[in-house]
């Protein structure tokens, strides 16, 4: 991991945007969102996905329109994070200067493996991932996890302009 | 089917259904463990064109006071805000003000 180097992993250049990540990093970036493809394309009723398809509608006397809601949308929704996968991928192959369009694409997508792989650890908002026992069974999930969030709040002060 | 409260305006489009100006949809993000306060920030500019001040203080309602109204309007408005929200991975749901 290139936690401490001096470049930030993503950030912006004249034109556009550029990613500093390592060649693993990159690799470590496909496998997550071809993981997060196949959960996406598979049933749709997998608990990992939860927070991917959150309900609209949560108040009982609603039930109906979020079913309907689900019926209707969730294709979209899947649709619409597959596109944008598909967008990530290729910009993580891309020379510089990357376009706004993939850098949002990228926020969207790191979150959604975020959502995933937060909820299959079902993480506390008081998570901190240096209390994390190195012999803990999931200290490379809960690493991998920092090295997301940590990636996504580059990526977004890159694309607010924020390098402080 | 529109909710029992609903007036029935016979000049409206049956797909406005649920339309009703003094009771209007509100769109809510809750707060969750996973998003980053400065992504959740960054989605509501993005989404709503709120100022980095409006989006920061509903950030900032989302994380202390656990929920915050961030759009209102009618049911089909409502639904495609919390739908773009789901796109971009926050916890939003929508109901109808009282």
């Amino acid at each position: 991991m290139a936690l401490w180097n001096t470049k930030p992993p993503v950030e912006r250049i004249r034109n556009g945007y550029r990613i500093n990540l390592a060649d693993e990093e990159r690799d470590l970036l496909r496998n997550l969102l071809a993981q997060l493809r196949d959960l996406l394309v598979g049933p749709n009723d997998h608990p990992a996905l939860t927070r991917i398809f959150p309900a609209a509608y949560d108040q009982p006397q609603y039930a109906e329109f979020d079913a309907e809601y689900q019926r209707l949308m969730r294709v979209d929704l899947v649709a619409s994070r597959l596109a944008g996968i598909e967008i990530v991928l290729l910009a993580l192959n891309a020379k510089p200067p990357l376009q706004e369009g993939q850098l949002l694409a990228m926020t969207q997508a790191i979150n959604g493996i975020r959502l995933v792989l937060g909820t299959v650890l079902d993480v506390s908002e008081e998570l901190d991932i240096d209390d994390i026992a190195d012999d803990d069974p999931r200290a490379s999930d809960y690493h991998l996890y920092g090295f997301l969030s940590w990636l996504l709040e580059w990526t977004v002060r890159a694309l607010t302009g924020d390098n402080s | 089917m529109p909710p029992a409260s609903s007036p029935v305006e016979l000049d409206e489009p049956r797909f406005d259904e649920a339309i009703d100006p003094a009771h209007p949809w509100v769109v809510i993000v809750w707060n969750d463990p996973i998003n980053l306060m400065s992504y959740v920030t960054f989605v509501l500019q993005k989404l709503f064109g709120y100022s980095l001040e409006k989006a920061t203080e509903l950030m900032l309602d989302v994380h202390h006071k656990g929920r915050a109204a961030v759009s209102t309007g009618n049911r089909e408005k409502a639904e495609l805000d919390v739908f773009r929200l789901h796109e971009h991975g926050l916890w939003a749901t929508m109901q109808q003000d009282d």
